[in-house]
């Protein structure tokens, strides 16, 4: 590839497309996060740094679901630490494959969470623990579990039966 | 004071999980990208193309995309190089949001997943995730050759 080619702009007219890596250096911190969170339920006797943490990137999951994956703070990080010390990125991303991706995200720990509150045993662990699997792939893969479930929604008719219902 | 049996639970569920994806992760991997061929026993039809396109005549790459998927956007540009590098092949995508009876009848289980068709709608091959360049490559020369 030379390097003259300009960065294929993926994102739609008037949206600005963001660095694929982006994502996948939040999905870094999460991963690591909810393996912490995993060690504090199973190693302490009091489950409630392992909430209080889980609440934490629950809330982050839904910050990035709502406001756009542009504007979730672990973007802002990547920004500010990361990104400087990297090459310029070859191409950019649509936003909104990793923005859904932060939705499913927020499903998966919201249940958990309330699960857990609710005092159902190893709640939290579980659905850490497919939180941290779709985070690791996410991350060391480059795995979009967003798109297969989006596909899946398609299919099961749930998603974009009609045209312009999933312009939102 | 953690007691040493939950410390050490807590050490061997986070090794299995990290041990666990990392396999799911190289069996998805390896998965990517490869291109199946088909037994031939599958037709595309002109109802199944947007309007304004049709088969061409050496071969069709037709990609299954959604709004949401990111690994689609890099494969449009392949595939679209591919089809400009080789006679007679053009190169359709269809947004299987507004489609999903496409997705249904022709088991599409993730995006992007590429058909190569031939000529007479016959679906010879299909390719899951981000296609491999050079096997897409040597495969469309193939089926060329063929025909």
């Amino acid at each position: 590839m030379s390097t003259t080619t300009k960065p294929t702009l993926a994102a739609k007219a008037g949206q600005k497309g963001i660095d694929p890596r982006s994502p996948r250096f939040g999905a870094g911190i999460t991963g690591v996060l909810l393996l912490v969170v995993i060690g504090l339920n199973l190693g302490l006797a009091s489950p409630v740094p392992s909430i209080v943490l889980f609440a934490l990137i629950t809330a982050l999951f839904a910050w990035g679901a709502f406001a756009g994956v542009q504007r979730h703070p672990y973007g802002a990080l990547y920004r500010a630490l990361v990104r400087p010390r990297l090459a310029p990125p070859t191409e950019l991303e649509d936003p909104v494959p990793p923005t859904f991706a932060q939705g499913v995200g927020f499903v998966i720990t919201l249940v958990g969470l309330v699960l857990g509150l609710a005092g159902v045993p190893l709640a939290i662990v579980v659905a850490a623990s497919f939180a941290f699997v779709a985070a690791f792939l996410n991350s060391v893969f480059a795995y979009c579990l967003g798109c297969q479930i989006y596909l899946l929604l398609v299919r099961a008719g749930v998603l974009g039966r009609s045209r312009g219902a999933a312009a939102a | 004071m953690p007691s040493y049996r939950c410390v050490m639970t807590a050490v061997i569920v986070i090794v299995a999980l990290l041990v666990v994806a990392t396999a799911l992760g190289l069996v998805w991997k390896w998965t990517q990208g490869r291109v199946r061929r088909t037994d031939g026993s599958t037709l595309i039809r002109a109802a199944d193309l947007p309007s304004g396109t049709r088969l061409a005549r050496g071969a069709t790459l037709v990609q299954f995309s959604t709004e949401v998927c990111a690994p689609c956007v890099p494969t449009r540009a392949i595939l679209g190089q591919l089809a400009s590098e080789h006679a007679g092949v053009t190169h359709v995508d269809l947004d299987i949001t507004h489609r999903p009876d496409l997705a249904s009848r022709f088991n599409i289980l993730q995006t992007p997943t590429t058909l190569i068709v031939d000529r007479k709608g016959v679906v010879r091959a299909r390719i899951g995730g981000a296609p491999r360049r050079d096997s897409l490559s040597t495969e469309l020369t193939r089926i060329l050759e063929a025909a």
